[in-house]
């Protein structure tokens, strides 16, 4: 039989969890309802005088007084919140603005701590602002990939050639969250990275070769052109095929004869990237090979070749006309289905 | 006769002991997820706090996702549902509505509503499948596919959905669910952070009783109705105290069927969604998780803490019992297929850890509960049992699952909160209360009866009323 006192034990233990429970749940309740209003009243008044110092053309010490005196969470909750609606001459003032405040020392320490949460805090704060500080670059090597990550997101608005050349070696990083970041913010750099990126993609192969393929799609310049004719030959499926959408991203008689050729590589996915990029390009000469590709024994391949005949015009759908009379079945369905296509989704 | 009833009163004793120790471990278990799932909430928070996800959404990198969405007999509700999930915030979004042989107007809502053009039916056919009858593009919104197929239940839908997918990923998803507005940049995350992620899930959430515009979220309440408010601390713990706390332990092989992201080539290797089960959901995620071991392919199933979508739960005993009994034949289902993982060292903690504790603690425990309740509630008559040992099973069995309860909420309360009136957090408290008091013992009925037919090799779904988020309205779920 139970002991008594065993009983009374667990009971006692019960309760006390019970109602510790109930006590820190009610009273989170009670703290929230509390520091929530006072946040929100600390929020109103910080986004009042900083849209006022943002907006004047001087600057008003007290202003600047009642900002610094506004709690730490409600000051950076309204910086970080103007930050995402100003630019150019609205973007220094802020800066400004948070330098007088010490908001920006504060995130510069937090991005020298041990802690990585609290380097991510900083870095986060740091990029938000736009500012260009060595001390961030230098996250941009850091041991966490989630602070190295947020580096590469700052290094998109300051594309200076030691950023972009430590940029360009993370095209390696082991963390495909930082690598994702990287890929990100290179593209927003938009033709700055063309040039390393070009000389990046002369002397790279492998997995950073393909993230650095990628990349150069989405900025399709013709500087590109020799790296990407090179790529097209690597013996890695994923860097042929990257190779061959950054040939239809570029366009131009070099990168539509290469991609000809590539509609015979042995691999699927590059002949279906193959004509994925022809059909970009809208290369009509190309069109009797695309419609060879319409019997191709891969249902992808298949699919890209009739879109990129339509997508060709008038010269692809006399091609895909034909393919409906001709005795492939398959050439035949596919060409029905790209020719049913409302003119939205064919594209 | 009196040594008789001595060993049978021995019996009972030490049956009630071993159903009290049984309680005991699993609330110890309970305690550790709960540990284990506050570690992860922080450091959730901790990476999520100040993060801008506008650069990932405008980023030409994101993959694409292609959403599948079967529907059957949804006529009142289709456009609504289609048009939220055409609004959601993502760069790169194919949607796909898979009419799994509606007996309604289904497709013809959607073809005018939508401006569909019927297009030729072929498609890549990798998955075994009932017929497709038609296939429709529409004429203003690019990213929309609609098939028109025979009826062959959920799972057949989202095979065929997977055939006619073009989207690195693919979400599956049930019509009614209700997907916030910024839902996949979030489940996205984990397949941008790692590269052997093959399936992420999300906190689905209960909306009886709040407030719904358009087919989003406008105000979060909790519900007064008994039964809808106790499902909603109840997923509250399933999702937040029990995926989350597993997610660290690296044992997640649940993801909800309302809401979940996968990789599409993962799955078509896999073999896609089974036909024959009534738990494909989780068995798809077991399988992959198998996969994984058995030929060293990616296999990490990853928990997003995020509320991202929203679901309907029934709010009428019979449904309710309907439900709970199917998904229990589901796990018993799921488990017996794979059983030869049940302490396998060749499937690591998988094998060694998660699948028995779903074998004990899930599996098992209706019935490990209704026998010691049985047993405690005979002594008690009988005198063969000491009062004080019944406060202590109760205390044990239900007290401390109580008090676990309430840290859940906790949990809710200092990450998301998205309860926050003191009247919400007062209901909360209340159903969790509520929750041992009758409906944790019907439960346990409903869960027998679903184990009892799957002995009997029952497969059938059912029917699920639905109220409706805007009007009442009634639909079959797909068989």
């Amino acid at each position: 039989m139970v002991d008594r006192n065993l009983l009374d034990l667990v009971m006692l233990v019960e309760i006390a969890l019970l109602v510790l429970a109930v006590g820190v749940f009610f009273a989170h309740g009670v703290w929230l309802f509390v520091t929530q209003k006072q946040f929100l009243r600390d929020l109103t008044a910080a986004r009042d005088s900083l849209a006022r110092l943002l907006t004047r053309g001087t600057i008003n010490v007290e202003e600047i007084n009642a900002l610094r005196r506004a709690p730490r969470d409600a000051q950076v909750a309204a910086f970080l919140e103007a930050s995402r609606n100003v630019t150019g001459m609205g973007k220094e003032r802020l800066r400004f603005v948070a330098g007088e405040v010490s908001l920006l020392d504060r995130a510069r320490k937090l991005c020298e701590s041990r802690l990585w949460t609290r380097r991510l805090r900083g870095a986060r704060v740091l990029a938000r602002m736009d500012v260009a500080d060595p001390i961030i670059e230098k996250l941009l090597m850091d041991p966490n990939p989630a602070v190295r990550a947020q580096a590469a997101e700052w290094a998109a608005t300051h594309p200076a050639p030691s950023v972009i050349a430590i940029m360009l070696t993370m095209l390696a990083d082991p963390a495909t969250q930082a690598r994702f970041a990287v890929q990100n913010s290179l593209l927003r750099m938009g033709s700055t990275v063309a040039d390393p990126l070009a000389s990046f993609l002369e002397t790279h192969s492998g997995l950073p070769a393909e993230s650095g393929l990628r990349v150069a799609e989405s900025l399709a310049e013709t500087r590109f052109l020799p790296a990407a004719l090179r790529h097209s030959a690597s013996e890695d499926v994923g860097v042929r095929s990257a190779a061959a959408n950054l040939l239809g991203a570029i366009g131009g008689a070099d990168a539509a004869a290469r991609l000809v050729e590539l509609l015979k590589d042995p691999d699927s996915i590059v002949r279906a990237a193959a004509a994925q990029g022809l059909g970009r390009m809208q290369h009509w000469p190309a069109a009797a090979q695309l419609a060879e590709c319409l019997r191709d024994s891969t249902w992808r391949v298949r699919r890209d070749a009739g879109l990129a005949l339509r997508a060709i015009g008038a010269p692809g759908a006399l091609f895909l006309r034909r393919a409906l009379k001709g005795n492939d079945p398959f050439a035949a369905d596919m060409s029905q289905q790209v020719l049913d296509l409302p003119a939205a989704a064919a594209g | 006769m009196e040594d008789t009833l001595r060993l049978v009163t021995q019996m009972l004793v030490k049956g009630q002991l071993v159903v009290l120790l049984y309680f005991l471990g699993v609330n110890s278990w309970y305690l550790v997820l709960l540990v284990s799932s506050l570690l992860e909430m922080r450091r959730h928070m901790l990476l999520i706090a100040d993060e801008s996800r506008h650069l990932l959404l405008s980023s030409t990198l994101s993959p694409t996702i292609s959403i599948l969405a079967p529907a059957f007999n949804e006529e009142t509700s289709i456009e609504a549902s289609l048009r939220a999930l055409l609004a959601l915030q993502y760069p790169s979004l194919e949607v796909i509505v898979i009419s799994d042989g509606s007996k309604d107007e289904t497709v013809r809502v959607l073809v005018e509503r939508f401006d569909l053009v019927p297009v030729k039916t072929i498609y890549e056919k990798r998955i075994n499948t009932k017929p497709v009858r038609n296939l429709y593009r529409s004429a203003t919104y690019p990213s929309l596919v609609v098939v028109d197929k025979e009826n062959g239940g959920k799972a057949d839908a989202l095979n065929v959905g997977l055939s006619f997918a073009r989207g690195e990923l693919v979400c599956a998803m049930d019509a009614d669910t209700l997907i916030e507005g910024d839902g996949l940049q979030r489940m996205v995350r984990p397949f941008l952070y790692a590269t052997d992620v093959v399936a992420t899930g999300g906190t689905i959430r209960v909306v009886n009783g709040s407030e719904v515009k358009f087919g989003r979220i406008v105000r979060t309440r909790v519900t007064t109705h008994v039964l809808a408010g106790i499902q909603v601390v109840e997923y509250l713990r399933a999702f937040l105290f029990g995926r989350l706390g597993w997610n660290r332990l690296g044992g997640n092989i649940i993801i909800s069927g309302a809401f979940g992201l996968f990789r599409r080539e993962s799955v078509l290797s896999a073999g896609g969604y089974l036909h024959d089960t009534v738990g494909e959901d989780m068995e798809l995620v077991l399988r992959l998780k198998r996969l994984s071991y058995e030929q060293g392919s990616p296999g990490r199933i990853a928990f997003v803490p995020d509320p991202v979508a929203w679901t309907e739960v029934p709010e009428s005993m019979k449904v309710l019992g309907r439900q709970r009994d199917r998904w229990h034949r589901g796990l018993a289902d799921v488990l017996w297929r794979h059983r030869r993982m049940f302490l396998n060292p060749r499937y690591g903690v998988t094998g060694l850890f998660v699948f028995p504790y779903y074998v004990f603690v899930e599996l098992l425990a209706p019935l490990i509960e209704a026998g010691g309740l049985l047993t405690l509630t005979l002594g008690l008559i009988f005198g063969m049992i000491d009062w004080r040992f019944a406060v202590l099973f109760c205390l044990t069995a239900y007290g401390l699952g109580t008090a676990l309860t309430a840290f859940t909420l906790i949990l809710e309360d200092i990450s998301f909160h998205r309860y926050d009136t003191f009247r919400d957090r007062g209901l909360l408290f209340w159903w969790a209360l509520m929750e041992n008091l009758g409906y944790r013992q019907m439960t346990v009925y409903w869960r027998l009866r679903g184990l009892w037919k799957f002995l009997r090799g029952r497969k059938d779904w059912g029917v699920m009323e639905r109220k409706g988020f805007q009007k009442p309205v009634s639909v079959a779920e797909t068989n």
